[in-house]
């Protein structure tokens, strides 16, 4: 799977809880969930499950820790299908 | 030094579903998982351990300016009204009240009472809300130290902790502000 192709399905994942719509959509790998998109940090744990859930992978504690922008979300992605 | 954290229980019920599968096990220890099931009302009892973690994981951050994002790792201990929570070997009180609208956790590094001022906000938008909360927050530091609201801001770190600025000198006050659905809170020591 290519980057834009997990942006692409990564955003659909975030849509839901997004509470910034004009950070939404100028979306990048620089793009951080809580300061920039505005996502209420009780609904990060639902964008990890959906995660799981949509590409079948498994997150650790370790993993969560970092997921709090684009990119270090998408280098675990990446890392979690590389290893399946 | 101060963290505070509110839940807005019909958001809570509305946007977030903690029976889903694996919820409670990527943001709950086993202990706290127990005292979830044992509940008379686990749902308010989720809510209640998640704004602990949050008012801990405040305070923790302005102590080691840092972020990520692990509520499973600040675990949660409930004995009455006073709780407390560990990460690592950082220890904090934490004191929660409920009502029927929303949850209001408060952390500190020694036991103390509730400080945290809670208001309710008309504003969906998570911009107007802080700053709703933020007018506020300067208002009563204003009033209390008697200074000009207009000489006074609040600019966040690089890893997002607020703090108050008076011009440009950074005031030696402790705060922490939360909001979620309609309710806002804000604490000054």
């Amino acid at each position: 799977m290519t980057n834009d192709e997990l942006i692409t399905k990564l955003k659909a994942i975030v849509a839901p809880y997004v509470q910034n719509e004009d950070a939404f959509k100028n979306l990048s790998k620089n793009t951080d969930f809580v300061n920039d998109l505005k996502i209420n940090s009780a609904n990060l744990v639902d964008i990890i499950l959906d995660i799981e859930d949509e590409f079948d992978i498994r997150l650790e504690n370790e993993d969560m820790e970092k997921m709090l922008d684009v990119k270090a979300t998408i280098e675990i992605i990446n890392t979690k299908l590389a290893n399946k | 030094m101060i963290g505070n954290d509110i839940v807005d229980i019909a958001e809570a019920r509305q946007k977030s579903d903690w029976q889903r599968p694996r919820f409670l096990e990527k943001l709950f220890t086993t202990k706290e998982q127990q005292i979830i099931n044992k509940s008379d009302n686990p749902f308010l009892m989720v809510w209640r351990l998640w704004s602990m973690k949050e008012s801990a994981y405040k305070l923790y951050t302005q102590l080691h300016p840092s972020r990520f994002y692990n509520p499973k790792q600040f675990a949660c201990e409930i004995d009455d009204s006073q709780g407390k929570v560990r990460y690592k070997d950082f220890v904090c009180y934490v004191k929660t009240n409920t009502t029927s609208q929303y949850i209001i956790s408060e952390a500190c590094l020694v036991k103390a009472n509730m400080v945290s001022e809670c208001i309710e906000i008309e504003s969906r938008l998570s911009k107007n809300q802080s700053d709703t909360i933020k007018a506020k927050l300067l208002l009563t530091i204003a009033q209390q130290f008697n200074i000009l609201k207009e000489d006074l801001t609040i600019l966040k770190s690089d890893f997002g902790i607020p703090s108050v600025y008076h011009n440009s000198k950074k005031l030696n006050i402790g705060i922490s502000i939360s909001h979620h659905g309609n309710f806002g809170a804000y604490a000054i020591v």
